[in-house]
């Protein structure tokens, strides 16, 4: 399993910024994340609605994974230490598969 | 389309309805019956039963009133009226606007559904007729209504609706028609709807024959018009229309409009006929399965000559909203009786009786209308959420369907990582990061298997990094409080020793003068190391070394989470009555974790040789210089016996002065620590120091002795004890002896070996004193520094407790003028800090104020 798909289903129900492939920047509650690291958000907003006012009026998305350039995240909400440790895990089995 | 004034659009909507399944009105009933049933095994069912909970149940009778059997509604629907479907939208609008023109003029509900026609009706209505392909389609709704039989109710027949309306041509002429009625008028005179009742009645004709029967039984004043007549208009309508007829129909329409007029006899009829098709176009909509219905009973009606009280008029204008009562009033012959009932598996939805009648409505008592404006309401909301739901219905083919379901059903299992089949470990290790945090959270567990407690001990406490720097900072505080505590419980035990305090308090300020003459020495000592420690480590560690290093950081990992895997799996302990396999499991568990932690000791490169010349670090002091090298100390420690973590302490108090944090983490008040390396130093503080804390607290006094001696003879102390890593374990272990000194006073050999080695740590450190503190006065961050003292204090004799206050002397003034600057609080916890030391030596900061 991808690792960040185990990492943001830890982050549902907290606020992140979405930043989109084309500039768009949209924050909102995280509902639910996907494999494909589709990310549904609540609450959404444009961090800047007078560049993109055709947001203004859409509060809940669903936006395709593919469509994500970065994501930022609550850092409260991030346990580094077990992040690493979840990351050297994968790195683990992807080597043991790899054998 | 659906209302009266949309005449044109009905045509295509039928053939649309009737031959196109995809239809909107036949997804709404195939939602609700027979649809749903292809869909069973889709998850589509579920969320209709949903929403249809959401739904008044109550109001359910109606609906059948409304769309007659689900499975024929569908086919039935599409050829008669798109109402749920293709109307959708429009009805929407339309039942909504009637639902509030309804609760605003409760009294005149009935007339909303006319209301658009009123206006419209003298005009399009006419004109509808006068079309032939409009009258067709009369004749289909009349089939709808009263010719049942030709079709399959419940079955989908688009043809039926034809087939109605040439059978309603043939059975009555216009001409016919009106001859009837002509008759009927004197009976019908509807006091009611006199106006416009009349012209509703014309294009009845037509369809009536089948109709008829219907209405008659319900309303015996129809004596005069052919049952045709009343199966065209609406079963309910029919009844109003034979009495009224002329007038009745259109009654409450022309009310708003005409209430005076006694139009019914003849005038009337003519211009009924464009308002009696669009009151048949209302009734389908909710009427729809009523027509159905009742169809098998029209031709009573059509037989039975009744001349209807003036009610039945007003039940034709009704039918829009009340089509659902109406209709079954035709089988119970009262306006007042549900017919709907019958036919329908649902109860009724208005509880009180079934109004056909506008009058009906206004004989009720306030509170039955209420109720049954309220019951008019939830239905019209309920077939509008229908209608929007079953907008798209039948997009997607049952293939499509079990698709999509499958697609669904892989996803759940790769989400769920078939955690039943693969056992809560395989769970962890493919989602680990989630398990781990959801139960660290304290969420719900999904496995209950799964040991919550280690993960949390392992991440929650082993690990400083889990909210980032503030986490750090907070252990580090916690650890300097145990420190501070260990330091205080020191002091308070040595001032409970009546211990040369006089002297102290005598000469301590007074003899300042004199000490001050040694301050100079100090300072060429401290500079010199300094100068010569701080650069050269860096270039020591070649980029070939630091990749070792991290490889050795990540093997140490890779181990520490093998045994911590190891030790969740740990089997139940072994007891007497164990049974064998269980001591298996058990031996086979030890001897696992063994080897991992044999493994882990390795990883750890603490046994390497210690080579002074080698140019490069220890391997396992370069561990320590990464900031996860440092992590790691804190989950390695409790998978290493009691000598291993000697071992570890001992390493690094014998490399004191070439960790990092130490060898750099000096600083002046001209030349401050770098942020980076102040993050490096509350990280060590935060990680390292309190396992070593941990262990030193509880070691005896040799293994104190040893430590101390160690870091005396192979560290320069000018930089331990100048940097705040240094000064901390300097602190440990001398409270840490001090303590052990007042809770086992008794003179052992030890204890000489101690005063020599404290005495030799005074003369170390006594030149460095005035350079201890790294910041200015207006640096907060010397808490530690006060501890030391405080801890060095303690243990000095009276002698080298005037030297101390030599030393830091002009530091405690001037904290005490600063902090009477300062407020209340932070004046108190500097104050605080200062009167540690003060009172290690027998002193007070009050006695400075």
């Amino acid at each position: 399993m991808i690792i960040a798909y185990s990492f943001f289903k830890t982050l549902v129900d907290s606020e992140i910024t979405v930043e989109l492939k084309n500039e768009v920047c949209i924050r909102g509650t995280l509902k639910s994340v996907d494999q494909y690291l589709n990310i549904k958000l609540d609450n959404a907003e444009a961090t800047d609605e007078l560049k993109w006012p055709h947001l203004c009026s859409t509060k809940d998305m669903f936006i395709r994974g593919s469509v994500v350039r970065y994501v930022h995240l609550p850092s409260g909400a991030v346990d580094t230490a077990l992040l690493e440790d979840a990351t050297r895990r994968e790195a683990e089995s992807a080597k043991n598969k790899a054998k | 389309m659906s209302f009266f004034g949309f005449d044109t659009t009905l045509p295509r909507d039928q053939g649309h309805s009737s031959n196109a399944p995809g239809f909107g009105h036949h997804d709404a009933f195939a939602s609700l019956g027979g649809g749903a049933a292809d869909d069973a095994a889709i998850d589509f069912e579920e969320t209709y039963d949903g929403l249809g909970d959401q739904l008044d149940e109550t109001d359910d009778a109606f609906n059948d009133d409304t769309f007659g059997s689900v499975p024929a509604t569908q086919q039935t629907i599409g050829r008669d009226f798109d109402f749920a479907g293709q109307t959708s939208m429009i009805s929407n609008t339309l039942q909504e606007e009637q639902m509030v023109y309804q609760a605003r003029h409760p009294a005149s509900q009935q007339q909303r559904p006319p209301i658009p026609h009123a206006s419209k009706p003298t005009r399009t209505g006419y004109e509808n007729y006068h079309d032939p392909d409009y009258i067709p389609q009369l004749e289909a709704r009349a089939d709808i209504w009263g010719l049942k039989p030709k079709q399959p109710s419940a079955t989908r027949q688009p043809e039926p609706q034809q087939q109605g309306p040439a059978l309603s041509r043939k059975m009555m002429s216009l001409e016919e028609v009106e001859a009837m009625m002509r008759q009927h008028p004197v009976q019908a005179t509807p006091p009611p709807v006199p106006q416009h009742v009349a012209p509703s009645q014309p294009p009845m004709p037509s369809h009536y024959p089948q109709p008829i029967p219907h209405a008659q039984p319900s309303f015996p004043g129809m004596p005069g018009f052919p049952g045709q007549f009343q199966p065209q208009i609406l079963q309910r309508p029919q009844q109003q229309q034979h009495h009224a007829g002329p007038s009745g129909p259109r009654q409450q329409q022309v009310h708003a409009e005409l209430p005076g007029q006694p139009v019914h006899p003849q005038p009337p009829q003519q211009p009924q006929q464009p308002q009696q098709p669009t009151i048949l176009q209302r009734q389908r909509q909710p009427n729809e399965l009523a027509a159905q219905q009742q169809r098998p009973a029209q031709p009573q009606s059509q037989t039975q000559p009744q001349r209807p009280p003036s009610q039945p008029r007003h039940i034709l204008q009704n039918p829009n909203r009340l089509s659902g009562h109406g209709q079954p009033v035709a089988h119970s012959g009262h306006a007042g009786a549900r017919g709907p009932q019958q036919g329908h598996n649902r109860g009724p939805s208005f509880p009180g009786m079934v109004i056909t009648h506008p009058e009906q409505l206004m004989a009720l008592s306030q509170e039955e209308r209420d109720a049954y404006i309220e019951a008019e309401a939830k239905r019209a909301k309920r077939n509008h959420k229908i209608s929007l739901l079953a907008k798209d219905n039948g997009l997607m083919t049952p293939q499509d369907k079990n698709f999509i379901t499958r697609i669904q059903l892989q996803q759940l299992v790769s989400a769920t990582g078939n955690v039943d089949e693969r056992g809560p470990e395989a769970a962890i290790a493919e989602d680990f990061y989630y398990h781990v945090m959801s139960q660290i959270r304290g969420g719900a567990r999904q496995n209950p298997h799964q040991p919550a407690n280690q993960f949390a001990q392992t991440y929650l406490f082993q690990t400083n990094s889990r909210f980032g720097p503030r986490r750090n900072g907070r252990n580090g505080d916690n650890h300097m409080q145990r420190m501070e505590q260990q330091v205080q419980r020191a002091v308070e035990a040595a001032k409970a020793k009546p211990k040369g305090k006089q002297l102290v308090i005598e000469g301590s300020l007074g003899k300042i003068a004199f000490s001050n003459a040694k301050t100079p020495r100090p300072l060429l000592n401290i500079k010199r190391p300094e100068t010569g420690d701080k650069h050269p480590k860096n270039h020591k560690s070649s980029v070939a070394h630091r990749k070792q290093t991290l490889r050795n950081i990540e093997a140490i990992y890779m181990t520490l989470m093998r045994i911590e895997d190891v030790d969740r799996a740990v089997p139940p302990p072994i007891r007497e009555d164990s049974s064998p396999e269980a001591i298996q499991a058990h031996m086979e568990w030890r001897s696992k974790i063994e080897a991992l932690r044999k493994e882990l000791w390795v990883n750890l490169k603490i046994m390497e040789p210690i080579n002074p010349q080698s140019p490069t670090p220890h391997p396992f002091i370069s561990i320590l210089s990464h900031a996860k090298g440092k992590k790691a100390i804190q989950r390695i420690f409790p998978h290493i016996d009691e000598q291993e973590r000697i071992t570890v302490v001992t390493m690094i108090v014998v490399h004191l002065d070439q960790l990092s944090v130490v060898s750099h983490g000096t600083a002046t008040p001209e030349e401050p620590l770098s942020p980076a390396m102040r993050e490096e130093i509350d990280l060590f503080l935060g990680t390292v120091i309190p396992p070593l804390f941990a262990h030193v607290s509880e070691s005896p006094l040799n293994i104190i002795i040893g430590l101390l001696g160690l870091i005396l003879d192979r560290t320069n102390m000018h930089v331990v004890a100048r940097s705040k890593v240094g000064m901390s374990l300097l602190t440990i272990l001398i409270s840490r002896a001090e303590l052990l000194k007042q809770s086992a006073p008794e003179a052992t050999t030890d204890w000489e070996q101690w005063a020599d080695l404290y005495n030799r740590l005074f003369d170390a450190v006594e030149p460095v004193l005035p350079f201890v503190f790294p910041g200015t006065i207006n640096d907060t961050e010397d808490m530690y520094i006060w501890q030391f003292l405080a801890a060095m204090g303690v243990g000095a004799s009276p002698e080298q407790q005037q030297r101390l206050v030599i030393g830091v002397k002009d530091r405690v003034m001037e904290t005490v003028t600063v902090s009477k600057a300062l407020p209340a609080d932070m004046a108190g916890a500097r104050l605080a800090n200062v009167n540690l030391f003060m009172r290690a030596i027998g002193l007070d900061v009050e006695l400075l104020g």
